[in-house]
C-alpha cells in the first residue's frame, strides 16, 4: 500500500471533532475501556448478527448468509470510521455507505439500527411487512440509506459520482461502498473503477466482502475471482486484504492515512459467519422456524 | 464542431437572433452551446462525456473543471450522473441515443427515474439518423423504453429554438428528462414559441380535416411539410408539435380530435410505443372511438447503408408519402 499522506489534516481533523460530538449522543459509539477498544464494537457486532438471524424468523426471511459475512466490516464503518449522524441521516457533512450487494440489507438493516438510526424492535417487526420501508433489497428510504440497491453492479458506479461530486464542491466527504466478490463478475464494476482510479478519487473506499459464495454457489466455480486483489493493484487502486472479521484488522485498514489513488479492501469473510451451527458454510438465503431460531441463537450463546 | 459568432446577439437573452447569426449549427451542436452559455451564470450544470463529445466541444472550453469525459462507459457514466445529483450539481450526461436508451437502460431506471435524480440525459443520433452507420447506431426504439419508466420527462426538439429554449427549461425542472436529438439537420421553424414550457404542445397550423401530431425535428417537419401538401389538395391540416412525450398533453390530443376527422402520429421512432402508441392509447382511454393513422419506423431495422432521407422514405417518413397516406385514409373512412 501507498503510504503517502496527502491532505491528511483536512481528511482528520473534521472527522475527529465530529466524531467526539456525535459519540457525545450516540451512546452507541461510546468508547469502550478495553485494552484495544474494540469491546463495545465487538458487543455491537453480536448484536447485529443477533438482529440478523431474527430477521431471517420472519415470514420471508432474508438473505442471511451474506448479511452475517458482513458483520464486523459495518460494524467498523458505522460504529468507528465514518462521520455520520443517526440522529439527523442526511446530515449534509455525512460519509455515505453503499452496500451495492443489496441484497444484504438484513445486515445493513441490523447495523444501522444498532447503531441508533431506528429502532431495532421495529425493524424486526417491519422487515418484509406489507408497506413497510424495509424491502429485502436495500430501500433508500430507510434512515441512514442514500440509494436503493440490490440490482448488482451499481454500487460503484454511484459511489464514483458521489465521490467526484463532492471534490467537486471541495468537500472531504469520504465515499464507503461494499461489492460482494460475486458480484465482482457484472462488467460495470469495472468501468467504475477504472473512472475512480484515472480520476484518482481518494475520497473513495471499495471493500469487497469476500465470502466466496454467491447464490448458486461457490464463486470459485461459478465465475473465479482468485486474482481479486492483483486485478486492483492493476486497475489503479491501493490494496489491502485483511481478515474481514477481524475489528481491529478492518479499522486499521479503512483507517490508513490515504494516498493519491482510490483503495480497495479486499475482506475475507465466511458466509453465516458468527453462527457455529453453520461451521462456516451459511445459507445464502433463509428462511427460519421458531426451532431454527431457537437453535442458531443457542449456538451463538445469544438467549433465544 | 461549427464555431458560433463571438460577436453579436446573446445567446441567453436573444435566441432567435442568435440562432439567425448561427445558421449552420444541428441542433447538437446548438445544445452544447445553450448549456455552455447557460452555465456561465449557474455553477451547477455538470457535463459528463462517453468519448462521444466531439471535438471543440463549447462547454468543455468554458467550464474545463465542470467536464468530465468518462471514457467508452455509459452505464457508469448514468450510476455516476446520480452520484453527482445527490451532493446538488445538476448532471447532464451526453451520449448517442442507443447507448443512453439502451445500453444503460438499467442505470437509467434505477439511477436517474427511481430516484427522480436531478439528471438529464441527453442523447443524438435519434432515430435513424446514423443512417450510414447502421442499426447499431440507430434508436428507433428509446423512446417506448423511456417513457415507460415512471417520472421520467421524455422530449425531442423540433429545431433549434426548441433546443434553446429547453435547455433552459430543463435547468429550471428538477428531475429526470430525456432529451433526445437527431445528427443532421439544420432545422429551424417559422413557428413562434412563446410561452414554451415542457409538456406543453404547441400548435403550429390550425385545421380541421386531419390532425396531424409530431413529435422531435422529422416528425414536426415531415408533418408540416404534409400539411402543405394536404392544402394543396383541398384538405385542412392542423399541425400540433408534441414536443414532450412525457408527460403527453392529452389536452392537446383531445382538442385535435375534436376539430379533425382524422387523427395522424408522425415521429422517427418504431410506431410502437412511442408518440403513435402514447396517443392511441389516450384516445382509447377517453373512448373517443377515433381512428389513429401512425407514420413511424416501420417495425423493422434498416441493416443496408444509406442516407437519413433515404431510410426515412423507405418507411414511408416523407411529406408526399405522409399526405397520400391521409388522403387515401380520408377517402376510405368509415367514421
Amino acid at each position: 500500500m501507498r503510504a503517502k499522506i496527502q491532505n491528511q489534516e483536512l481528511l482528520r481533523t473534521p472527522r475527529t471533532m465530529i466524531r467526539s460530538t456525535i459519540a457525545a449522543i450516540a451512546d452507541a459509539r461510546l468508547e469502550s475501556p478495553s485494552e484495544d477498544g474494540l469491546d463495545s464494537l465487538r458487543a455491537q457486532t453480536r448484536r447485529i448478527r443477533w438482529l440478523t438471524v431474527r430477521l431471517a424468523a420472519t415470514a420471508s426471511g432474508c438473505h442471511l448468509g451474506g448479511s452475517l459475512s458482513l458483520a464486523e466490516i459495518l460494524t467498523a464503518l458505522l460504529g468507528r470510521v465514518m462521520r455520520i449522524n443517526p440522529r439527523e441521516p442526511d446530515w449534509e457533512g455525512r460519509d455515505h455507505l453503499i452496500l451495492s450487494k443489496g441484497h444484504a440489507a438484513a445486515g445493513l438493516y441490523a447495523a444501522l439500527s444498532a447503531f441508533g438510526f431506528f429502532d431495532s424492535e421495529e425493524l424486526v417487526q417491519r422487515y418484509n411487512a406489507e408497506g413497510s420501508i424495509f424491502t429485502g433489497h436495500v430501500n433508500a428510504r430507510v434512515p441512514g440509506v442514500d440509494f436503493s440497491t440490490g440490482s448488482l453492479g451499481h454500487g460503484l458506479g454511484l459511489g464514483t459520482g458521489l465521490a467526484l461530486g463532492y471534490r467537486l464542491k471541495g468537500l472531504t466527504n469520504r465515499v464507503y461502498v461494499i461489492c460482494g466478490d460475486g458480484e465482482m463478475g457484472e462488467g460495470s464494476n469495472w468501468e467504475a473503477l477504472q473512472v475512480a482510479s484515472h480520476h484518482r478519487l481518494s475520497n473513495l473506499t471499495v471493500i469487497i466482502d469476500r465470502n466466496g459464495g454467491q447464490n448458486d454457489g461457490p464463486t470459485e466455480d461459478i465465475l473465479s475471482q482468485s486474482a481479486l486483489n492483483e486485478r486492483l493493484l492493476t486497475f489503479g487502486f491501493e490494496t489491502l486484504e485483511v481478515d474481514g472479521h477481524d475489528l481491529r484488522a478492518l479499522c486499521a485498514a479503512l483507517e490508513a492515512p490515504g494516498g493519491t489513488t482510490p483503495r480497495a479492501i479486499i475482506a475475507r469473510t465466511q458466509k453465516g459467519a458468527g453462527v457455529p451451527m453453520f461451521k462456516g458454510k451459511g445459507p445464502h438465503y433463509a428462511v427460519f422456524s421458531p426451532e431454527q431460531l431457537k437453535r442458531a441463537l443457542a449456538s451463538m450463546g445469544e438467549v433465544p | 464542431m461549427n464555431a458560433p459568432q463571438t460577436s453579436g446577439a446573446d445567446l441567453a437573452t436573444a435566441p432567435e437572433a442568435w440562432l439567425r447569426e448561427n445558421p449552420k449549427l444541428s441542433n447538437r451542436q446548438i445544445f452544447r452551446h445553450a448549456l455552455a452559455r447557460l452555465a456561465e451564470q449557474d455553477p451547477r450544470p455538470v457535463l459528463l462525456e462517453a468519448d462521444l463529445g466531439g471535438g471543440g466541444d463549447p462547454f468543455e472550453a468554458r467550464h474545463k473543471a465542470r467536464y468530465f469525459n468518462l471514457g467508452i462507459c455509459e452505464a457508469t457514466m448514468l450510476d455516476m450522473a446520480c452520484g453527482l445529483a445527490h451532493v446538488g450539481h445538476v448532471v447532464f450526461a451526453h451520449t448517442f441515443a442507443p447507448f443512453g436508451a439502451m445500453r444503460a437502460c438499467e442505470q437509467v431506471r434505477l439511477a436517474m427515474a427511481y430516484p427522480r435524480a436531478n439528471v438529464k440525459l441527453v442523447c443524438d443520433y435519434g432515430g435513424v439518423s446514423g443512417a450510414f452507420f447502421g442499426p447499431t447506431h440507430h434508436a428507433i426504439e428509446d423512446l417506448a423504453i423511456l417513457r415507460a419508466m415512471p417520472g421520467m420527462m421524455v422530449f425531442s426538439p423540433a429545431d433549434g429554438l426548441e433546443t434553446l429554449l429547453a435547455t433552459r427549461a430543463m435547468l429550471d425542472h428538477a428531475g429526470p428528462v430525456y432529451m433526445r436529438l437527431g445528427r443532421n439537420r439544420v432545422s429551424r421553424l417559422d413557428a413562434p414559441r412563446d410561452g414554451f414550457m415542457l409538456g406543453r404542445a404547441l400548435c403550429f397550423r390550425e385545421g380541421s380535416d386531419v390532425g396531424l401530431i409530431a413529435h422531435g425535428e422529422v416528425g414536426v417537419c415531415v408533418a408540416t411539410e404534409a400539411a402543405q401538401r394536404l392544402e394543396a389538395q383541398g384538405v385542412s391540416a392542423r399541425v400540433v408539435n408534441m414536443h414532450t412525450l412525457k408527460p403527453l398533453d392529452e389536452a392537446a390530443v383531445l382538442e385535435t380530435a375534436e376539430r379533425t376527422r382524422l387523427l395522424v402520429t408522425v415521429e422517427e421512432h418504431t410506431i410502437l410505443g412511442g408518440l403513435g402508441g402514447a396517443v392511441c392509447e389516450t384516445v382509447c382511454a377517453h373512448g373517443l372511438g377515433r381512428r389513429v393513422l401512425r407514420v413511424g419506423i416501420q417495425d423493422r431495422y434498416d441493416p443496408l447503408a444509406g442516407s437519413h432521407e433515404s431510410l426515412l422514405r423507405g418507411h414511408g417518413l416523407d411529406g408526399a408519402a405522409v399526405a397520400e397516406r391521409v388522403l387515401a385514409s380520408l377517402s376510405t373512412r368509415k367514421n
